[in-house]
């Protein structure tokens, strides 16, 4: 049982690195990035060419992942979302271009990395890093679970905390309630949207390298699974509220993770589809949400 | 010519079950609806005929219909429950749906055959009659495209606010277009599994999702000579781009996200921005050479 909760709040750790980002982007700046997932399965790829090549150690592999993602992220934001927002004749014209631009840019990455690794799964050496497992109490706990638990609660709990108490955090909650006034207000809108993209790209990273961790290994693949899943935890706690992304990766992850151990496995996708689409009926703006004001 | 029109036959095939399945994604995408709904009354259409056929022992114009209908029927019920929603979060609660049906093929036993989907579903359907179906869903189609309907729709996309001001019913005509997209992606679904004799959920998984919207956006939104450039234009590609070979994926991506930002309007928009310019020009000519000639006259 403690075994089971544990391994549901892992799975529900790694929702909440890979859906922080998303939900940070889409809450304030607008942006439903749907190449998030890409993002997240490339800068994994990156830091595997890397090693490849040389020795970097977990450390430098999580680094040279968080960088490569940012980047990317960064460029996305730069090259595609800003412009498509910029020419879009309304905030509703723009989100189809949005979406169509994300799903665009996706399938670029994924497939590069399909092409190099011939969609084999990939992972890293194990050469400068043990997977250690620890027992305590009959747990079962390794030291990458234990980097993933740290990583997801403190930088779930920290983001949030950041985003509710400092001033880029009040800019940023600002240009997700009225993108005009708050730029009238001195925000400098493009410089904190690439900011608030990079972050999201490191976290993507971060998520990234530590799922090819605990997995040993991932698939060009991975990243689209994960990011219908993000969106169902997003939209679950609701959309730009931090606290409300841990809160919906913990009810996703358990609720997985309850449907895998009383069922065959088949129908666990099915668990965060019907979430979303449940939430979606019952309180569209997620459990943390505050109601947005939209007349048609 | 009959011998190229044969060779080629699984590239007709595809182009109309796909163009049927572009209108389908269109017709609420007119109103401002971003729906993805679409995918999951094609899955309902494909497996619904497959099930009647094979297991059932249905005439296959028959199953077609019903299938057709029971899609229609699904996406009227989706449309009123998820009547409040609005933009993004509409166009995810439909993701879900259409994804939720795939996982229910996967996971369907007997009736759906699990991930290996139903084989030899061998009917009547002939390409020929597709395409007849094909043109009579465009003529219809059409119609909506000109005169009071075509501007009644622009409205209620461009400024819903402004369309109920001047009495429109939004919410009537976006309740509508559900049913509407429903049949006609079922139609799309029910058509494509006789052409190809067989339906599995890969086939009705996130990808065609991405497709049928990419055929969109390239074509353009809100016509459909836009989906059928679409349409022709991706399934035809794939052959124009042997050259490229394993490469396709990266420039399909890169065409995608330059239509999605230079030209949002797909080919259909340049073409009538192109062809707006030129009618303005013209008429400076005319303008200019009519001042030439009072000019002349009052000298």
């Amino acid at each position: 049982m403690t075994q089971d909760v544990l391994n549901a709040t892992t799975l529900a750790s790694i929702y909440v690195l890979f859906a922080l980002g998303m939900s940070l982007v889409w809450g304030t700046i607008g942006i439903l990035n749907f190449a998030h997932g890409s993002i997240f399965m490339f800068s994994a790829f990156t830091a595997y060419l890397v090693t490849r090549e040389a020795d970097v150690g977990m450390l430098g592999v999580i680094v040279i992942s968080m960088v490569s993602g940012a980047v990317i992220s960064v460029a996305m934001q730069y090259l595609v979302f800003q412009p498509i927002m910029r020419r879009a004749k309304s905030q509703h014209a723009g989100e189809l271009q949005l979406v169509i631009g994300g799903i665009g840019l996706s399938a670029i990455p994924i497939s590069i990395a399909q092409r190099v690794t011939f969609s084999n799964p990939f992972g890293f050496p194990t050469g400068a890093f043990e997977t250690q497992s620890y027992d305590i109490g009959g747990v079962r706990l390794t030291n990458v679970m234990i980097v993933i638990l740290v990583c997801g609660l403190g930088l779930g709990i920290g983001t949030a905390l950041w985003i509710k108490r400092s001033k880029h955090g009040l800019a940023l909650r600002a240009l997700g309630v009225d993108p005009e006034v708050s730029s009238l207000m001195g925000i400098d809108r493009s410089r904190l949207g690439l900011a608030a993209m990079a972050y999201s790209g490191a976290l993507a990273g971060l998520a990234g390298a530590l799922l090819t961790y605990y997995f040993s290994s991932i698939t060009p693949e991975s990243g689209d699974t994960l990011l219908l899943k993000a969106f169902a935890a997003i939209i679950l706690g609701g959309v730009g509220s931090m606290f409300g992304v841990v809160l919906g990766s913990f009810i996703l992850a358990f609720a997985e993770y309850a449907v895998l151990l009383y069922t065959d496995g088949n129908w666990v996708t099915a668990v965060s589809f019907g979430l979303l689409f449940l939430i979606l009926l019952v309180r569209p703006q997620g459990i943390l949400g505050k109601k947005e004001v939209r007349r048609t | 010519m009959m011998d190229w029109l044969s060779q080629n036959q699984i590239l007709f095939d595809g182009t109309l079950s796909l163009l049927l399945l572009a209108i389908s994604i269109q017709i609420p995408l007119r109103l401002g609806v971003i729906s993805f709904g679409s995918i999951g009354y094609y899955a309902i259409g494909g497996y619904g005929t497959a099930i009647l056929m094979t297991k059932h022992d249905v005439n296959t114009w028959v199953a077609i219909l019903t299938a057709s209908f029971a899609a229609a029927i699904v996406a009227g019920l989706l449309g009123l429950i998820i009547a409040r929603l609005t933009g993004l979060y509409l166009a995810m609660a439909t993701v879900a749906f259409s994804l939720l049906l795939s996982t229910i093929a996967v996971n369907g036993g007997e009736l759906t055959g699990g991930a290996v989907g139903i084989f030899g579903i061998i009917g009547d359907v002939t390409t020929w009659h597709v395409a007849v179906i094909a043109v009579v869903v465009i003529v219809l189609v059409a119609f909506t495209e000109r005169g009071r309907l075509a501007r009644r729709f622009d409205a209620i996309r461009e400024d819903p606010q402004l369309a109920s001001a001047l009495g429109i019913d939004v919410a009537g005509y976006r309740r509508l277009s559900f049913p509407i997209s429903g049949f006609i992606g079922g139609l799309a679904g029910a058509l494509a599994v006789n052409l190809k004799t067989a339906i599995s959920p890969e086939s009705v998984d996130f990808h065609l999702v991405v497709l049928a919207l990419t055929v969109i956006i390239v074509g353009g939104q809100t016509s459909w000579i836009g989906a059928l450039i679409g349409s022709v234009f991706f399934v035809w590609l794939p052959e124009v781009l042997g050259v490229v070979g394993d490469w396709e994926a990266v420039v399909y991506g890169f065409i995608v996200v330059t239509a999605a930002v230079l030209f949002p309007g797909g080919v259909v928009g340049v073409w009538n921005d192109w062809m707006h310019r030129r009618g303005r020009t013209s008429e400076r000519e005319q303008f200019e050479r009519l001042e030439a000639v009072s000019e002349g006259k009052g000298s």
